[in-house]
């Protein structure tokens, strides 16, 4: 079966990453052979200064592909994780749900949508969770984290938003690559310019020096841009993919 | 001018430069002994060592953070 899982607040001003807890909890569920889990992703929710985040209010989601009796185990043993490893103060939240359980995909989508225009109570989210038949639960301070954690999986499965975790590495700052190339390296799915063009495969690229990639049309795509009246294609830089 | 609004109801002082004056971001950087560099998944600016890379500033909406350490 598929599953999505979703954390968010594991991390204080002072130390943690959740994208780092979110690592921990895939080596688990890899070390102990309940599945194989695809793609980490970042997704950004509502900056508002009533909303009580850490420093930029993103939560993170991945996938993976496990067995049914693995399920129950999985989410014992993340939720374990949270309690140990999230940082002291964070509002740590676990959501885990399951493709073929889901009631009503389109509400969860809406609810990830609704968290990046307006701020979301703890009683909202425990409520879709119950209606949704998704595993939903707090781990540590005020539990806030729960809100974020439904809204990762609700804005993974749009298959349109949030940024892959990490940086991509194909080839020196500077060089110039063909699409080809970079599809080869079975890190990429598309390349993509802002705009929405997708490069054909003889088109170039000239690579940044940090690469990331986005989530956009269900593929891991890499986004890039061109000035007026330039040939090359560049790869887009941090600031560009802001709003991803 | 003063790089900073004044502080705010929670006591905190919002950054003037709002979410692209790069070299204004990486000149307070460069000479603040509080800067830590964030989270790799939360980096903005390309110089590495900038305001908007550090670990103390909060975002208080897309336009503007405030720096946890003044």
């Amino acid at each position: 079966m598929k599953i999505y899982v979703g954390i968010d607040d594991t991390d204080s001003i002072e130390q943690g990453a959740t994208g780092e807890t979110a690592k921990q909890i895939i080596r688990i569920i890899e070390e102990r052979r309940w599945g194989n889990c695809q793609g980490l992703t970042r997704h950004q929710l509502l900056l508002h200064p009533d909303i009580a985040y850490t420093s930029h209010n993103s939560s993170m989601c991945f996938t993976a592909e496990i067995e049914t009796a693995s399920l129950e185990p999985l989410i014992e043993a993340a939720a374990g994780c949270l309690e140990r490893d999230s940082a002291p103060g964070s509002d740590p939240g676990l959501c885990v749900a399951a493709e073929e359980q889901l009631r009503d995909v389109e509400s969860l989508i809406a609810y990830g949508y609704e968290t990046k225009k307006r701020i979301i109570t703890k009683g909202e989210a425990y409520e879709l969770a119950g209606k949704l038949g998704v595993h939903l639960s707090e781990h540590g301070g005020a539990g806030i984290g729960v809100i974020g954690a439904l809204a990762g999986v609700g804005l993974r499965m749009t298959n349109n938003d949030g940024r892959f975790q990490g940086r991509l590495e194909l080839k020196v700052p500077g060089a110039i690559i063909n699409v080809t190339e970079i599809l080869c390296s079975n890190l990429v799915e598309r390349v993509q310019s802002v705009d929405g063009y997708v490069l054909n495969k003889n088109e170039e690229v000239r690579l940044g020096h940090k690469l990331k990639t986005v989530l956009l049309g269900g593929k891991r795509t890499l986004l890039v841009y061109r000035r007026e009246g330039a040939l090359v294609w560049k790869t887009c830089t941090n600031a560009h993919l802001e709003h991803y | 001018m003063d790089d900073w609004i004044k502080k705010n109801k929670r006591g905190q002082v919002r950054f003037r430069g709002g979410s692209h004056d790069w070299l204004l971001a990486a000149g307070i950087a460069g000479n603040c002994p509080h800067f830590v560099l964030d989270d790799e998944d939360e980096l903005l600016a390309e110089e590495e060592r900038s305001c908007y890379n550090c670990r103390f500033r909060r975002w208080i909406d897309r336009y503007s953070f405030v720096c946890m350490k003044r």
